[in-house]
């Protein structure tokens, strides 16, 4: 039950009552009345226990767009209802409005729109539906809260797929598709043709330009059905934030923009997303599913404050993967945790597959690098090279080992990773 | 994004604001003129207020000494007890200032011989000392009003400028002269062998207005047909001195203490009404907010705690030789390398155009000696890359 405005403002104006009457008896008679205003309202206010709930709407959301779920009310009840009433959802799920008049007659059935505009990645549940029923006097109501369930799934925005374009462009150049057809460093052989200027001398069959008089290439497509293996860090060193992002937000925005390009390329994409234990993992999905459920299975990821265990991921990966693959580690290269966890690890791995780290480096390093003016600016100077010369002595270490390392700021990573997948596949070091 | 064209400027908010909130603003800025306009329309009584002894325009020292000029002494007594001492049958006993009287007081006059007459006596006085008269209503008049009673001390002065007044309610048996809208103005009421006159205004009597109309006449008539005239003017009652046997909680009407109970439910029903909360709080676990950059701040942070300058000058020169060294064609590790030292230092002075110390002290140099020391080998390693970048 809740009282209204309305009773405290008629409970106000009774003043005038003992006031003029000035016995005891009229105190008592205000109360009466107002009590006895109550007890109608209540009695004849519509029943919240009567309504049923249905929603509606957009199940899944990109980060930063808008979600439109419908509340349906359904009334059972043989009084109308006149009402408020409060969808409640977690803060971050952005729910607008607060609350929404309701007024519904026995019998029928309205919708209350609710507008979400999520500013976290994961899944949003709706928590309960209050309704404050109010009686027909307007002086008290009957209140209840109900759940009516709902799960909005937050996706990542993956705004690098601007980058895509232009990564596609490229591909096809490799592949043979586009006009400007550039020798690729396949295996598989595709054809003959003659030689244009700016084609590798090396390339040349010298066999078939003695049987013609012309001069004659061979060009090889690059291969295909390769399998990329990307792994997403979740533990401690993800939690980071870079900018307002956390690292891991950047890691998925990097891992979408290589698993699009790669699926295009013909590849086979797989995801595990490890800490201790496995966090999320897609494997053998065609490549017309690939994104959607890459990006489900990322939505509900959290970094966990936790140590990653390098051996754990490292044993998942060779125990899933039997042939060789690429294996795309996004991770930090933070100096403790790689020097203990993995680099031990690496030759098992790089023994069998191509091993790729990912690092989103932080802008506010470099920043801090290049202050200067007081003493306290240099010595963030000073930490700062500190940090970037562990940084770099890692990735050398890293890249003895045959590691290819992409180490850049968080908008400019998945570019970098993209155009790293690229070179390895012009390569042909798939 | 439209986020940032929905969020309102700071005049809209204050806008809004005075919107909302005017309406009170107004009323309160209303409610406060009333108060100044009531506080200054109120007739203001002064200290010297009737004071036989004050020459000031409310005292009322030209009565008293036209009172002894006609043999008739007027004596000023502060307290009841003084005035008990004073009065004579043949006397008479002004009594003025009620409101600085107690009940207790006030039962002390009743029994003295003598007559009286009472200057704007309150209710409880008027109750006490002159039962069947009742305030009824005050009033303004300008000019004098005729006396129309048979009272000789009346009819011998004539009209009298009242100003402001009290009137009363009288039983038939006394005498009513000076009335206004029927009701008089002062009251004559034999009791045994002596009178009680209740003159509804102090004004006429005060050094301001004695001169005007009859005042003056009526006042001598009234007061000077006896002896000797005792004049009570009682002081302030000193703290701690219980004279109003009437406690605020008497004071109060019995209507305005339901009032201010229903006032109370008012508030209780409308605190319940604000504080039931439509539906629970919801909670969420947010994730932890952890800057990545929050470990080399806190090395900073230690480097400048602990003065480690060597540190710090260490960092600064390895980050700025890994920069160099490719400038100049070496191999990267040169830059690390105690053994390049010679020969990247000897490459880098022609190009920057430095004496190959001074190349070496900021490369390679000791640790700074002090923290400006460290400041400026900042600033050299910044010009000696910038120079060699531009060479």
């Amino acid at each position: 039950m809740a009282v209204t405005g309305r009773l405290g403002l008629l409970a106000a104006l009774g003043v005038i009552v003992p006031l003029l009457v000035g016995r005891g008896w009229a105190l008592l008679a205000v109360q009466g009345v107002l009590l006895l205003g109550v007890v109608v309202d209540l009695a004849l206010a519509g029943n919240v226990r009567a309504l049923r709930f249905h929603r509606d709407g957009d199940a899944s959301v990109r980060l930063g767009e808008t979600a439109r779920v419908g509340l349906i009310v359904e009334n059972l009840g043989r009084r109308r209802m006149k009402a408020v009433l409060r969808d409640a959802w977690p803060p971050s799920a952005g729910a607008s409005p607060r609350t929404a008049p309701l007024n519904v007659p026995a019998g029928e059935r309205r919708r209350v729109e609710m507008t979400l505009v999520p500013t976290r990645r994961g899944d949003r549940r709706a928590v309960t539906v209050t309704v404050r029923s109010v009686g027909p006097l307007g002086l008290a109501a009957r209140q209840l809260s109900r759940p009516a369930p709902w799960t909005v799934r937050v996706l990542p925005a993956f705004p690098s797929r601007r980058h895509l374009p232009a990564r596609l462009r490229k591909l096809r150049e490799l592949t043979g598709q586009h006009v400007a057809m550039v020798r690729g460093q396949g295996t598989e052989f595709d054809s003959l043709r003659e030689y244009v200027v700016g084609d590798d001398v090396r390339s040349i069959d010298w066999r078939a330009t003695a049987r013609r008089a012309d001069v004659v290439v061979r060009t090889w497509r690059p291969e295909r059905d390769r399998r990329i293996y990307l792994v997403l860090d979740t533990g401690r060193t993800a939690a980071g934030r870079v900018g307002d992002v956390p690292r891991l937000d950047c890691s998925m925005d990097a891992a979408l923009l290589l698993g699009a390009l790669a699926s295009r390329a013909g590849d086979r994409v797989d995801l595990l997303a490890y800490d201790r234990r496995v966090r999320a993992r897609v494997e053998g999905v065609s490549r017309t599913d690939l994104l959607t459920s890459m990006v489900q299975a990322m939505a509900p990821l959290e970094p966990e404050l936790i140590e990653s265990d390098a051996a754990g991921m490292v044993s998942t990966i060779m125990a899933r993967v039997r042939q060789r693959c690429l294996v795309v580690l996004l991770t930090e290269l933070n100096p403790a945790a790689i020097e203990e966890g993995l680099l031990p690890l690496l030759p098992q791995l790089t023994a069998r597959h191509l091993v790729m780290v990912a690092a989103v480096a932080d802008p506010r390093v470099d920043e801090m690098a290049a202050a200067r003016g007081d003493l306290a600016a240099v010595y963030d100077a000073a930490a700062a090279e500190r940090a970037r010369a562990d940084r770099r002595r890692l990735t050398a270490e890293l890249r003895r080992y045959g590691v290819e390392v992409v180490d850049a700021p968080p908008d400019e990573i998945a570019p970098a990773l993209a155009d790293a997948y690229l070179a390895l596949k012009a390569a042909g070091r798939l | 994004m439209t986020a940032t064209t929905d969020i309102p400027t700071a005049a809209q908010v204050a806008g809004r604001r005075w919107r909302a909130s005017r309406a009170v603003v107004f009323t309160i800025l209303g409610l406060v003129a009333v108060a100044i306009g009531l506080a200054v329309l109120r007739p203001a009584t002064s200290a010297q207020f009737l004071d036989p002894e004050s020459p000031a325009k409310d005292g009322t020292r030209a009565l008293a000494q036209l009172l002894g000029q006609r043999g008739t002494p007027v004596q000023v007594v502060r307290d009841t007890a003084a005035a008990a001492r004073q009065a004579r049958p043949d006397s008479v006993l002004v009594v003025t200032r009620f409101e600085r009287l107690g009940s207790e007081q006030v039962d002390q006059l009743r029994d003295l011989p003598g007559s009286l007459i009472l200057v704007e006596p309150s209710r409880d006085a008027l109750q006490a000392l002159a039962p069947g008269i009742q305030r009824a209503s005050a009033g303004f008049s300008d000019g004098s009003v005729a006396p129309s009673c048979s009272l000789p001390a009346a009819t011998l002065a004539g009209s009298v400028a009242f100003h402001r007044s009290e009137a009363y309610e009288a039983p038939p048996t006394a005498t009513h002269c000076y009335p206004s809208e029927g009701l008089p103005r002062v009251v004559h009421l034999p009791r045994g062998d002596r009178t009680v006159t209740v003159l509804g205004s102090g004004l006429p009597l005060t050094n301001r207005y004695l001169a005007e109309a009859g005042n003056a006449a009526l006042a001598l008539n009234l007061v000077g047909a006896r002896s000797s005239v005792v004049w009570l003017i009682p002081d302030l009652p000193t703290p701690g001195s219980r004279s109003g046997d009437v406690t605020y909680d008497e004071l109060i009407p019995a209507g305005v203490k339901l009032a201010v109970l229903q006032i109370l439910i008012a508030v209780v029903l409308t605190a319940l009404w604000r504080a039931r909360r439509l539906g629970a709080v919801v909670t969420e676990p947010l994730p932890v907010a952890v800057r990545s950059a929050e470990t080399v701040e806190g090395r900073a942070r230690l480097y400048r705690a602990h003065h480690a300058r060597d540190r710090a000058a260490d960092a600064l020169r390895a980050g700025a030789r890994e920069r160099l060294v490719p400038l100049l064609g070496l191999p990267r590790g040169a830059a690390q390398d105690p053994a390049a030292e010679q020969e990247i230092v000897l490459a880098l002075a022609p190009r920057a155009g430095w004496d190959a110390a001074v190349v070496g002290w900021a490369l390679y140099g000791p640790a700074p000696a002090d923290d400006a020391e460290l400041v400026r080998l900042a600033d050299v390693l910044d010009d000696l890359e910038r120079k060699v970048r531009q060479s």
